[in-house]
């Protein structure tokens, strides 16, 4: 008989979603594999009557699993991936219910050259296709995998080490001057270093060689506190409760302000840095920890976001010293910008210590 | 929010998850709702079409060794896929005749075979070398010489798809062979003499297959004369005799819409969603009817048309010009989408979706191609006859 051919119209064609994301030796991920396609690789209508029930599917899922392991295969450099495979789940596609695979494949080195053996449906659809989907780092790559190539091999791009410690370097610059209660929290310390206290009055320093040490020592006790803290912190040895730490930081920038109204120390503020500088380092690495160290640049990852602080850190102070140095003699910078000042600091610490302390987002 | 809503065995988006899903591009995944375990076995996940089933180790082994076995068993997969529009048939059809194509001769029956997969997959050029492969071994082969009449019509090369019409008249059912030279004369210059010779032949004496191309062929040349109540009956009485011809049901549905018959266009469609180009017409439907639901047709056209190009398949080009025209409103990508399928296929349908694309994108000169070709074949056709005159 004549087969008659109108012209063509066309219904989706197969494909299986292959969804990968490498972590270091690890490979998590999905794969998708429409339900129709899986009764045509193993067979789940057990009692034919064209409906595939989820108890068929789910008692088939031993065979399914079999049958993912033969034709689905990740290996890195060449060495083969241990895939474990993982509860089956139901998905909804454009093109019906998908059976949908979530996946642990454990390599035994770092995935450097992933390749992914693909032969699903070999045999039976050749116009199925893998559709892949991979991420490793920021970098997502997508690509067509079918039976003919069997194998498809793709670089994984880790982040570079440059490129790490310039975002890093550049998130700790910006992390310090953006956020306004280190800064606030500095301000108050660096108040007092171009006075002196005595006689409970505030004089001016004469020359400025004792203020710039003053300086040198705050920040420098500073630096070294939050420094012990966030690397502590940011590889997960020690953790605090960020809601504690927050609250914490408002509260020592109030004590800080305060201590320049109603001096209690004054010839060792760096004491005073040092203590609550521990306290910043924790809130340093909440900011380092919702982004996430990148993996293979941990170190240089914290060690440039912690440059990136002091880059900050120091720009702040040169800015602010030489203008107090200028004005430090007059009695607006005495009575007004220390006292006043200080007071509006204490006040706005207030404010955000209420917040943080009773009403955390 | 729970984003799913299947009661009712349809899928329902809401607003914000589609924004959700618009905003994260959809990528490669192009799924609009999250995996779940369902808490009920005897739930039927899925419907299986009939032939689309497990084939033992056995069965294949079979079909690898004995044409007798392969050749009927890849025809009927790709009738299933003709009849369905359900592209996976053409894949299993494949299977079964790759072992047969990897030999060094090639029996003529498997070339034949393979040409109609590569058309239906829009292959035109590749369908047409294994034809003429075929046709050199076997020269009179009804089959070739028809499936290469349809190619060659859809390309717009007229004169030799006649000429290819013209080789059956000795080997072939004589109701083939008109239906194949007066649909060709339909649409160059003979339409009312063309339909009036198809619309006397007496249905009875034709093949199952014959009688559904009348009707389709009598409905197009219907709407082309600009008769489309003649038309839709046409359609209904091809698709009373073969309800899953798809080719039919589309333009049954398409006649439909341009009258604005968005409800009774859902109605005819209803149950065939999962084919993208029903679906295509049903979210235009929605949009007629300013209802919800063509926010959902929408989102699920386009994770189709990304699963397409992720794949790199081309085979629903004049659909995406569509989908771009009339779903999501976009004329200058539209207008692209048409001409990119101009390049390709010439059927009455891509004119008149190049025309329309040019028209909204306000650049008719991108369609002169077109209107050349229309004037140099004396193609009839009361759909184009607005732009003709612009």
């Amino acid at each position: 008989m004549v087969l008659l051919t109108a012209a063509a119209h066309a219904h989706i064609a197969s494909n299986g979603f292959l969804v990968a994301h490498v972590d270091g030796r690890t490979i998590t991920g999905s794969y998708e594999l429409a339900v129709r396609d899986v009764e045509l690789a193993v067979g789940v209508d057990v009692d034919r009557d064209g409906k595939v029930t989820w108890g068929e599917l789910r008692s088939a899922e031993p065979q399914i699993i079999r049958y993912l392991k033969q034709h689905l295969g990740l290996a890195a450099q060449g060495s083969t991936c241990d895939m474990t495979i993982q509860p089956m789940q139901v998905n909804e596609r454009v093109d019906g219910n998908y059976a949908w695979l979530p996946f642990t494949a454990r390599c035994s080195g770092e995935v450097k050259q992933l390749t992914i053996q693909y032969s699903i449906l070999d045999g039976i659809d050749p116009s199925h296709r893998g559709l892949l989907t991979l991420n490793a780092g920021e970098a997502v790559q997508t690509a067509v995998l079918d039976g003919k190539s069997a194998q498809a091999a793709f670089a994984v791009f880790t982040p570079s080490k440059w490129r790490a410690f310039v975002d890093y370097l550049h998130a700790g610059v910006w992390h310090i001057l953006s956020g306004i209660d280190h800064v606030l929290f500095l301000l108050s310390l660096l108040l007092p270093a171009v006075l002196l206290r005595r006689e409970r009055h505030w004089e001016p320093v004469a020359q400025a060689r004792p203020a710039l040490v003053s300086i040198l020592k705050v920040v420098t006790a500073f630096t070294l506190a939050h420094s012990i803290t966030l690397t502590l912190a940011a590889l997960d040895m020690v953790r605090l409760p960020s809601r504690l730490t927050e609250s914490v930081i408002a509260a020592s920038i109030i004590v800080a302000a305060l201590n320049n109204i109603f001096p209690l120390v004054t010839d060792s503020r760096a004491r005073i840095a040092f203590a609550f500088g521990l306290l910043h380092g924790f809130g340093f690495a909440s900011v380092l920890s919702d982004m996430g160290l990148p993996h293979g640049a941990r170190v240089i990852s914290l060690l440039s976001f912690n440059l990136g602080i002091e880059a900050g850190q120091l720009a702040v102070v040169l800015t602010v010293m030489p203008i107090i140095y200028g004005i430090r003699a007059g009695a607006f910078y005495r009575r007004g910008v220390m006292p006043w000042g200080s007071a509006a600091i204490a006040l706005i610490a207030a404010v955000w210590l209420v917040q943080r302390a009773i009403f955390p987002s | 929010m729970h984003m799913r809503d299947v009661q009712d065995g349809r899928l329902r988006l809401s607003r914000s998850r589609l924004s959700c899903a618009l905003s994260l591009s959809l990528a490669f995944t192009a799924s609009w709702a999250a995996p779940y375990v369902p808490t009920n076995d005897a739930q039927v996940i899925a419907e299986l079409p009939a032939g689309a089933r497990h084939t033992s180790a056995p069965t294949r082994e079979a079909t690898a060794k004995r044409l007798d076995i392969a050749l009927p068993l890849a025809q009927f997969d790709i009738s299933r896929a003709r009849a369905t529009g359900d592209l996976r048939f053409l894949g299993y059809a494949e299977a079964i005749l790759q072992p047969w194509l990897d030999r060094s001769a090639v029996a003529p029956q498997v070339l034949v075979l393979n040409a109609t997969i590569l058309q239906s997959r829009h292959a035109f050029a590749a369908s047409l070398s294994e034809l003429d492969r075929a046709l050199k071994a076997r020269p009179d082969d009804a089959q070739a010489w028809l499936t290469r009449a349809t190619v060659l019509r859809v390309l717009g090369r007229y004169d030799e798809a006649t000429a290819s019409c013209q080789h059956l008249q000795a080997i072939a059912d004589p109701g083939v062979t008109t239906l194949c030279t007066e649909s060709l004369r339909g649409l160059t210059g003979h339409l009312d003499d063309a339909y009036a010779k198809i619309a006397s032949m007496p249905p009875q004496g034709l093949a199952p297959e014959a009688r559904a191309w009348r009707y389709s062929e009598l409905g197009e040349m219907a709407e082309r004369r600009g008769d489309d109540a003649t038309a839709e009956h046409w359609f209904r009485e091809g698709l009373q005799l073969s309800p899953d011809d798809f080719y039919t049901r589309t333009a049954c549905a398409d006649l439909l819409l341009r009258h604005k018959r968005a409800a009774e266009t859902l109605q005819l469609l209803s149950g065939y969603e999962s084919m993208e180009p029903m679906l295509l017409r049903m979210a235009i439907a929605h949009q007629q009817l300013h209802d919800k639901a063509a926010v959902a047709a929408d989102a699920l056209l386009s994770s189709a048309f990304t699963v397409e190009q992720q794949r790199g398949d081309s085979v629903h080009r004049r659909e995406q010009a569509r989908y771009l025209l009339d779903v999501s409103h976009q004329p200058a990508a539209a207008l692209a989408a048409a001409q990119e399928n101009w390049r390709v296929q010439r059927e009455p349908d891509d004119i008149l979706i190049l025309l329309r694309a040019a028209q909204a994108a306000d650049q008719l000169q991108a369609a002169q191609p077109a209107l050349q070709f229309l004037g140099q074949h004396g193609m009839q056709d009361v759909r184009l006859d607005p732009y003709r005159t612009t």
